[in-house]
């Protein structure tokens, strides 16, 4: 059985070294991802920029355990992912990583309140009192009035508000979003950039950002530059495949 | 919200679909525990009714066509046997109870059944009365009649009413009416679930008069001698319960040496008559509502397979939320086993309601008193297989779930 090992607390909150493996082969040329080192402390706000393809959302799937490296190691709250087993990755991500995406991803049987309860139980593993907890989460986000709607009935902006109630509701000390802002109008974007902002702030939660807007990337404090991250190399390297 | 709340609204989700799926599966199902019923049912009918008596004698024919027509009231008798023989049986030290019977006529379609008054002392075989009545008494004169249920509730015929028989154990149109011989309703039994309900019992002194009036009328019409003698009377058949089951074969094989009739155990006949006929035709109906059975479950296992495919996207967003594989997996399957579960009930409630909607016609038709609401054991044993088969379908897209990694499905929809 293998031991998970728990860190020193002061640790990064997020800490990535050598991280190196293969994504795939485009005409005959290996695509590799590559990144030495890549800090994030707790409670930090990092923008993660980069042109199209570069790895920004490897990246964010490389902390969340969606993705595991073939080589280097890749620590999470303390925890270094490599120990852990599928499963354990898996509860470690709904405990530890709140997602927030694109195309905001709720499910769509379920209403707005349901989606966030479905959140929390997957991310505290709880079955009791998680509608009243979803409940105050909705609310927080500004969506007192829109517990029981599906997503289909709400605009975009609201459902990008759902699934953020959804990524905070097991309490995950990292939110991770990927070009969250990606499929909303300026203003509703910029509310709901705000809206992770200002709770990441409050909770003291860290904060990892995918964007392509220069304007909402330099309103936060860090920006990491992805570009290079992703290097095609003309032979193919074969020996370490990526695993997901 | 539990992993079975979340299955049970993905089902909901998609009605049209589900409920296509859990129809077919309760087709089959329905099919499945009608003929199982209805085989356990008939099979129970048939030996209770048998079960009543140890023995038959009549004429010479077929053991089964005398079974048939003396106890079931169905077919044509096989011909008469010398009433002096019926004397004799009664007095043998070894039998507990006989009563003779004299068919002819009918009254809209039941049989009127010549016999004598001890004919309702029948044992059952709990040590009790078979026969009770519901009201009135039994026949006192030899032109008073006793109804079985059934034939009270479809006729409408009361206590002190009267009607007249018509020639012939079938009622057809045209047919000669003995209106010179009136009948007079003096008791009605209560149910007994077996064919008694459909016969309506007279005095077998009231068959001998009608029918040796007739003779004697077609005689002077012809020309030819009376030929009613009270010497030779004979009776259709000579029902028997003996002391101990275990004479029967003894009793029948005297009853065929000393007369000239032959005897018959119903149970046998029956038990054969159900193995030789009816069970190849059940077994071909099971066959095809396993075919059927099978084709739902392949129908439920595309459908989800169809799902879970179009709900890639839904794995890898609970995996992304923190689903482990094992708990995906867990959802399809509990989905699986919900449609199969809700198809297998439903098609339990249509088969038996099926069988209670049927059940009035096959009383009318054949008096087989369907207990259309009785689970048999087979029924509970192949209702529990399709179940389990069902499950064992979902397994397939549930294994599916498990083996996929939510990355590839994420990045297919950005």
């Amino acid at each position: 059985m293998r031991v998970v090992r728990i860190r020193d607390v002061f640790e990064s909150m997020i800490r990535i070294r050598n991280v190196s493996f293969q994504l795939g082969a485009v005409r005959g040329s290996a695509v590799r991802f590559q990144l030495p080192s890549f800090d994030v402390e707790q409670g930090e706000a990092v923008a993660l920029t980069g042109p199209s393809g570069c790895g920004k959302t490897t990246l964010i799937n490389l902390i969340a355990g969606l993705r595991c490296p073939g080589q280097g190691e890749v620590h999470v709250s303390g925890v270094d992912l490599a120990a852990l087993s599928p499963s354990q990755l898996d509860r470690h991500r709904g405990a530890h990583c709140g997602m927030v995406f694109q195309t905001f991803h709720l499910l769509a049987p379920f209403t707005a309140v349901e989606n966030v309860a479905i959140g929390l139980r997957l991310g505290m593993r709880k079955n009791t009192s998680t509608r009243d907890h979803a409940r105050e989460l909705l609310q927080r986000v500004g969506l007192g009035k829109r517990l029981h709607a599906r997503p289909a009935q709400l605009s975009v902006g609201e459902r990008q508000r759902v699934a953020i109630a959804r990524a905070i509701a097991g309490d995950a000390p990292i939110l991770l979003a990927d070009e969250p802002t990606g499929s909303l109008d300026p203003v509703t974007g910029l509310e709901v950039f705000n809206l992770l902002r200002k709770i990441a702030r409050e909770d003291g939660r860290t904060l990892l950002v995918v964007t392509h807007d220069q304007t909402l990337a330099s309103d936060m404090p860090r920006r990491f530059d992805c570009s290079g991250l992703v290097q095609h190399h003309a032979e193919a390297e074969r020996k370490e495949p990526a695993t997901s | 919200m539990s992993l079975l709340a979340m299955a049970w609204r993905y089902l909901l989700f998609r009605k049209v679909a589900t409920m296509l799926t859990a129809g077919c599966i309760a087709l089959g199902v329905a099919l499945v525990c009608a003929v199982l019923a209805l085989q356990n049912e008939s099979e129970k009918a048939l030996t209770r009714d048998a079960a009543l008596y140890d023995l038959v004698a009549g004429g010479k024919g077929s053991p089964l066509q005398l079974v048939l027509s003396s106890v079931y009231h169905l077919d044509s008798p096989t011909g008469n046997i010398d009433f002096r023989e019926y004397e004799r049986i009664r007095r043998d030290s070894r039998v507990l109870w006989a009563a003779p019977v004299g068919l002819g006529d009918n009254y809209q379609g039941f049989r009127i059944v010549g016999t004598e008054e001890h004919f309702f002392d029948l044992p059952d075989r709990d040590g009790g009365r078979f026969f009770r009545l519901a009201s009135g008494s039994v026949f006192k004169d030899p032109f008073e009649v006793v109804l079985g249920s059934q034939v009270a509730t479809a006729t409408g015929l009361g206590l002190g009413d009267s009607f007249s028989g018509t020639h012939g154990l079938v009622e057809v149109p045209g047919g000669e009416v003995h209106d010179d011989f009136p009948y007079t309703v003096s008791g009605i039994l209560s149910p007994t679930g077996t064919a008694q309900d459909r016969a309506i019992f007279g005095t077998l002194e009231s068959v001998w008069e009608i029918h040796e009036t007739e003779e004697r009328l077609h005689s002077a019409i012809q020309g030819s001698a009376l030929l009613g003698d009270s010497q030779k009377r004979e009776t259709t058949a000579i029902l028997i319960r003996l002391k101990a089951p275990g004479l029967r074969l003894w009793m029948a094989e005297e009853i065929r040496e000393n007369s000239e009739g032959i005897a018959a155990i119903p149970i046998n006949e029956v038990l054969r008559f159900q193995r030789g006929m009816i069970a190849p035709v059940q077994r071909a109906l099971l066959g095809i509502s396993a075919i059927v059975v099978l084709v739902a479950c392949l129908s439920a296992l595309i459908t989800l397979h169809q799902a879970t495919d179009r709900r890639r996207r839904d794995i890898a967003i609970l995996r992304s939320l923190g689903a482990t594989r094992y708990e995906v997996a867990t959802l399809i399957f509990l989905e699986g086993s919900l449609l199969t579960a809700g198809g297998v009930i439903l098609g339990v409630m249509l088969g038996h309601t099926g069988l209670a909607l049927a059940a009035g016609p096959v009383r009318e038709a054949t008096g087989l008193l369907l207990q259309a609401w009785r689970l048999p054991a087979t029924e509970l044993l192949a209702v529990s297989a399709i179940a389990l088969c069902g499950a064992f379908a979902s397994l397939f897209p549930a294994i599916s779930c498990y083996r996929r990694t939510p990355i590839d499905d994420l990045a297919a929809v950005y």
